[in-house]
């Protein structure tokens, strides 16, 4: 028995060859990696900008953020983006024209804004806390969160596409009349799945975090790659495993791609709160991979503990399967 | 006729796949159910402060400039704050008035944000001396819902690619394209039997979520069918090039993975950068999905001056890609 695995190894790594698994993993990468670095990273939002329209000229220096409209209607023009902020001092009483923007919370602070544009004369700075600037947070926050998605996409597709392609070779039929003890069968699949998601992260995360930063959340980061990849690997053999055909899988992964990854990326990304998603299993994963990234170690032992028991019940269901499926075919 | 009844027949037994086709409508439903007020709060400005520590007043003027969180202690405060995915700004009493704390991390309008509140609250009273004339918005103003549903009605089109795509591929695995070729049986039959069963799929599942979560008067509707029907229909024609091209499943699955990268992502990222009057706009109508993306979200916000020409477009995309279709299939008719 020990000798077959090795062997059973080199197949799996000769069908994961075959099957162009390596190279949807480098185009990933590749594809990731421009994203970050040429688009995402420069992302940002300026503050909403003020115009002034004052032709008795009766302010006589303006703070740098103020832009000179020259006529009324110019500055109409202006304002009306539904984004900038007006200042008309033409009247007996200046005006402060906007378009609303659906919440009067933002609008009294836009009015506020505007008006500091006059009578501003000190300055003030809010104290810094954060280790991050928003470049660096950028690059941490999107990278984590495309390793999750490519993690449980790659891991859950690449083992079952993997496991079908076998099936349609009847390999599950032949080791139905030749036993195999269907521990090495998953092992030898699972370890080579886990090493290349492995290997994805640290590449993934040291082309979008530099190298320093990269390497001192590397542990961490691995650690949870870990955790994710053997999970996902895991559903994904019951799954291929269950399912007759190929065809109902990929519609299965499209509604995991999409619909039970969205939400979690929603709740993480943007401080909405929603008490339903600390039901949602995904977004504990999520938030210990984010977190990892962040140094900032939330997850604790019970954490541990569900993902451990998550790991070796999936393991059961998974042999429990396959046993079945091996008896049936032989 | 006669083969599509098969098809269809070939479709009742695979339960899941019209699971499948049912997803988006049931997410269109959670989505409309989601409440307005949820989604808002989000643009709003979030402060956060410690309890008991500023006076009723000044968390009266935070209140009416934004969303106040009150924290227990400070170090809770500082946490809220460090946190990567909140944009809040911490707000703590000081001789003068308030002191602000942020992380350092925020949009460059969050930050301008927090390091003026303070000059922001020194004069407050003076607000009261100015007339404000605000123009109240026509429509919602809401980003995120009228872009989750889009995002929702899209994918429902794009079921209609896989489909195609993964029917194609399995009757290429199982052999079937072979007993096809010797079958009394031209190309466009082929063809028409292979499009219309994404197509319905994804014209049906498309409009029952529109018809779920949303709302549009009767000039709409018409461009709203449309809409959906051209797009649909791209997509089905996106699945058949998909299973022409690819030899295997795995194959396929990277092509879908590509495509559906490309019907979803550069829309979204230029609906989102790109200013609508721009150049770089027009260009992007290049994509198909961009044109339908873009038409869905103006239907959303009521606007309706520029839908005839993302109709146009799709109409111009679908002619296009359909004549590539024959050409290629009647290459391949003469190599066999």
């Amino acid at each position: 028995m020990q000798k077959s695995l090795p062997a059973l190894i080199k197949k799996d790594l000769r069908l994961m060859l075959s099957s162009k698994f390596f190279l949807l993993a480098i185009g990933s990468l590749v594809l990731y990696s421009c994203y970050i670095n040429f688009v995402y990273v420069n992302i940002d939002q300026d503050i909403f900008p003020v115009y002034l329209y004052d032709p008795h000229h009766s302010l006589e220096s303006l703070p740098s953020f103020v832009t000179k409209a020259d006529s009324r209607k110019e500055l109409q023009e202006a304002y009306s983006d539904g984004y900038s902020v007006g200042l008309d001092m033409s009247g007996a009483t200046p005006k402060i024209c906007m378009i609303s923007s659906g919440s009067d919370k933002t609008d009294n602070y836009r009015a506020a804004y505007a008006l500091s544009a006059l009578s501003s004369d000190g300055s003030s700075h809010a104290e810094l806390i954060g280790k991050n600037d928003r470049e660096m947070k950028n690059r941490r926050e999107i990278t984590s969160e495309f390793l999750f998605f490519e993690l449980s996409a790659v891991g859950f597709l690449g083992l079952a596409a993997m496991l079908f392609k076998e099936k349609h070779m009847g390999v599950i039929r032949i080791h139905g009349i030749l036993p195999i003890n269907p521990n090495i069968f998953i092992l030898s699949k699972l370890g080579l799945i886990l090493l290349s998601d492995l290997v994805f992260a640290v590449l993934l995360t040291l082309f979008n975090l530099g190298i320093n930063a990269g390497i001192s959340v590397l542990p961490a980061v691995l650690l949870q790659t870990g955790i994710l990849s053997i999970i996902m690997a895991l559903a994904g053999f019951f799954c291929a495993i269950s399912l007759p055909d190929f065809k109902q899988f990929s519609l299965l992964y499209l509604i995991l791609a999409i619909f039970i990854t969205t939400p979690v990326f929603l709740a993480g990304q943007t401080n909405l709160s929603w008490s339903w998603i600390n039901l949602h299993p995904m977004y504990h994963l999520f938030m210990a991979m984010k977190n990892a990234y962040f140094h900032t170690p939330v997850a604790n032992g019970t954490y541990y503990t569900v993902c451990a028991a998550a790991i070796i019940l999936l393991f059961l269901l998974a042999r429990l399967r396959l046993t079945r499926e091996m008896t049936k075919e032989g | 006729m006669k083969g599509i009844k098969y098809q269809l027949k070939n479709i009742r037994r695979d339960k899941l796949c019209i699971l499948t086709f049912l997803l988006p409508v049931l997410i269109g439903f959670a989505l409309s159910l989601l409440s307005d007020v949820s989604f808002s709060s989000i643009s709003e400005i979030t402060f956060g402060i410690v309890k008991n520590d500023l006076p009723a007043d000044t968390v009266d003027w935070l209140k009416s400039n934004g969303n106040v969180t009150v924290y227990q202690k400070t170090a809770d405060l500082k946490e809220a704050v460090n946190d990567p995915s909140s944009q809040m700004i911490g707000v703590l009493k000081n001789d003068a008035g308030i002191q602000t704390i942020r992380s350092g991390d925020e949009l460059q309008m969050m930050s301008i944000i927090g390091d003026t509140l303070p000059l922001l609250f020194a004069e407050r009273h003076t607000v009261s001396q100015y007339n404000i004339s605000m123009i109240p918005l026509k429509h919602n103003n809401d980003i995120l819902k009228p872009l989750l549903i889009v995002i929702t009605l899209v994918t429902a089109m794009f079921m209609g690619c896989t489909f195609n795509a993964m029917n194609m591929i399995s009757e290429k695995e199982d052999g079937i394209i072979f007993i096809n070729e010797v079958l009394p049986m031209t190309k466009t039959q082929f063809l028409i039997q292979k499009l219309l069963l994404g197509f319905t799929g994804s014209i049906l599942s498309t409009a029952i979520t529109a018809a779920v979560c949303i709302r549009v008067s009767l000039v709409q509707l018409l461009p709203l069918i449309l809409l959906i029907l051209l797009s649909a229909f791209i997509a089905a024609l996106a699945g058949v090039f998909i299973g022409h091209f690819s030899s295997g499943l795995m194959v396929g699955i990277v092509y879908i993975k590509i495509v559906m990268i490309l019907f979803l992502a550069p829309p979204i990222l230029f609906y989102l950068l790109v200013p609508s009057g721009s150049i770089l706009h027009k260009v992007s109508c290049i994509l198909p999905s961009s044109a339908a993306f873009y038409g869905l979200m103006d239907l959303l916000n009521g606007k309706s001056q520029d839908i005839t020409i993302y109709l146009v477009v799709l109409t111009v995309h679908s002619l296009i890609w359909l004549s590539l279709y024959r050409r290629l299939s009647l290459r391949g008719q003469k190599h066999a």
